[in-house]
Order: structure tokens, then C-alpha cells, then sequence
């Protein structure tokens, strides 16, 4: 199964996700704040979500003007049992460091995380504090959300 | 002329990971910049996932094939030439990296053998930019921590820190 494939039933699996999509289906070139009115969803929520189908290749966005809009994706899926096992039994780098560390670890990572973002230490420094690579400690920052704007 | 563009390792993972990567390293080549980075952050992003994926390889098969994938494309961007991997010039800096360590080591409270390769490289390969262009260049991270230890250096150099790229 393709990655693109993956991260589209993995950003479809939200529901509210999902009704943005089919939302953008009905109305190409819909602003997030003309999203976020017809859904009834807040506008930090929206451009959350937006943000997160883009990646996943599930909306595509354009700049118009001043603004942005936002257009579904050309996508389509073939969904069986087997390739939602195949898409969903990947482990984030969050199960992976909670399969090693445990809650004690997950608990060290937001402690040192928080100084890291607040620039009290170096995100290499923080890293060796964890005993992790740099890469896991950039992957897990990114999972949780840290590193967005 | 190409604007020279250190990049931190923190935002090319960041990239690599929301699957924009190529996207961001175009990009970046159509408004002219050329993005360098040192050998410490090459391996950052290829030689230490490939080893961590190595590890994981018999508990998460899943993930470690992804990790594997994103290596690829890192070392396909450093073929392509999207990416140019540059040696410090350790004879020549070597007082600048010293200088980095020992302000690192105060500000994390840590011994200075135990700071990490990747911080010091990046700030003495920008000195070392500078010092031969006497060009402004560029620099992006996602670590505040690391642009505060770069901030002391500012008199020898004449940078800009590229926010959010």
C-alpha cells in the first residue's frame, strides 16, 4: 500500500476530517474560514486539520489574493480489511518509545521537550538527555504536534 | 549569485516527515538559495535512522521500512545536488568549535565532551560560509536553543535566520 494511501485513510479516519473533505468536494476554492463557518468548527481547529489533509495529499490549497483556498484531493481508495491492517499496524515513533521507555520515559520526553521548545537546551542536547537519536527526537516532536507553527 | 542557506537537520526531518521534503528543498533552489549542510547533520539524517531502523527492524517492520524510505530521499536530495554536504574546516575553526562547545556546555549544564557534533558543525560551517564569500548566509532551524548559541558569534559573522521556511 502506498503512503499516500496510508496517510489519506489515516486523515479520513477523523471524521470531522472526512466531512472537511467531502465539504471541499461540494465547494472548490472554500476558504478555512468559510470551512470552519459551515461546519461549525473553530478556525485553529480547521486550519489544523487542513494542514494535516494537506500532507496527507487529501486537499490541496492555492493562494488566491491575499488568502488561501482549498480544493479534495484527486484521490481514490480501495479499502478491504487487509489494507486497513496494512495501513493502521505501522507504530508511531511515539509506540516505539513508549515500548522502550515506558510511562516514566514518555513523562521524561515532555519535561525535556518543554525546555527544548523554550530554547533552554539544544534539540541535540535534548536528545542525548533522552538517550535517542536526533531523529527520533525531531520525529516525536513532530508527532505531537511541537513543531507546528 | 546563490544565496548560501544552512539548513538545520530539525527542518529538513520536519519536512521529510509531513512528506514535503522535495517540495521544500525546490522551492527553496527556484529563489536561488543553495542549501548546505555539514557532515554531522548528513548523518543525522542518514546514518543514524539507518542504524535506529537496523534496531527496530524485527519489532516494527512497518517502521523501520519508512525510516529506511526517508533515508532514501535524503540521499537521492544530496545526488541531485539539492542538498551539498560541506566539510568544517576543523584546522581552521577549530578555536570557533571549541568556543561553541564551551557555550553550549554552560547552557545545558553538561560536561563540553558530551555536547553533540551537529550544534557545533552547524555554527562554525556558517562562520566558515562567511569567512569565505564575506556574503550574508542564511540559516533556518526549528531549535531556539540552538539559534541563541549561534547568536553570540554574530560579530564574526553576518547571518539570517530564516523563521518558518
Amino acid at each position: 500500500m502506498s503512503e499516500k494511501t496510508v496517510s489519506i485513510l489515516r486523515a479520513i479516519g477523523n471524521p470531522n476530517k472526512a466531512k472537511i473533505i467531502a465539504h471541499l468536494a461540494k465547494h472548490r476554492g472554500e476558504t478555512a474560514e468559510g470551512i470552519g463557518k459551515h461546519l461549525g468548527y473553530p478556525l485553529p481547529t480547521v486550519y489544523k486539520y487542513l494542514r494535516e489533509l494537506e500532507a496527507a495529499s487529501a486537499v490541496e490549497s492555492e493562494a488566491k489574493g491575499n488568502t488561501r483556498v482549498y480544493f479534495a484531493g484527486d484521490f481514490k481508495l480501495e479499502v478491504s480489511p487487509e489494507k486497513l491492517m496494512e495501513a493502521f499496524e505501522e507504530q508511531t515513533m511515539m509506540d516505539l518509545y513508549k515500548g522502550r521507555f515506558g510511562a516514566e520515559g514518555v513523562e521524561k520526553f515532555n519535561n525535556v521537550a518543554a525546555k527544548a521548545k523554550a530554547g533552554k537546551m539544544t534539540f541535540r542536547q535534548a536528545a542525548a538527555t533522552l538517550g535517542i537519536t536526533y531523529y527520533e527526537f525531531i520525529s516525536l516532536l513532530e508527532e505531537v504536534g511541537a513543531l507546528d507553527a | 549569485m546563490l544565496k548560501r542557506f544552512v539548513v538545520d537537520s530539525s527542518v529538513l526531518i520536519f519536512y521529510d516527515r509531513k512528506r514535503k521534503l522535495e517540495d521544500f528543498l525546490l522551492a527553496k533552489k527556484k529563489e536561488n538559495y543553495k542549501i548546505i549542510i555539514p557532515k554531522a547533520i548528513a548523518q543525522e539524517v542518514i546514518d543514524e535512522p539507518k542504524e535506529f531502523a537496523r534496531e527496530i527492524k524485527q519489532t516494527a517492520p512497518e517502521s523501520a521500512k519508512r525510516i529506511l524510505e526517508s533515508v532514501k530521499r535524503f540521499n537521492t536530495a544530496i545526488e541531485q545536488g539539492l542538498i551539498q554536504v560541506e566539510n568544517v574546516n576543523y584546522r581552521e575553526y577549530s578555536k570557533v568549535i571549541d568556543n561553541v562547545r564551551k557555550h553550549l556546555s554552560r547552557l545545558d549544564a553538561i560536561p563540553e565532551y558530551a555536547v553533540k557534533k551537529g550544534d557545533p558543525e552547524l555554527i562554525a560551517l556558517v562562520i566558515q560560509l562567511y569567512g569565505e564569500a564575506k556574503e550574508k548566509v542564511f540559516v533556518a532551524t526549528l531549535d531556539k536553543g540552538l539559534l541563541k548559541a549561534l547568536k553570540p558569534f554574530g560579530g564574526l559573522v553576518d547571518y539570517e535566520v530564516i523563521e518558518r521556511t
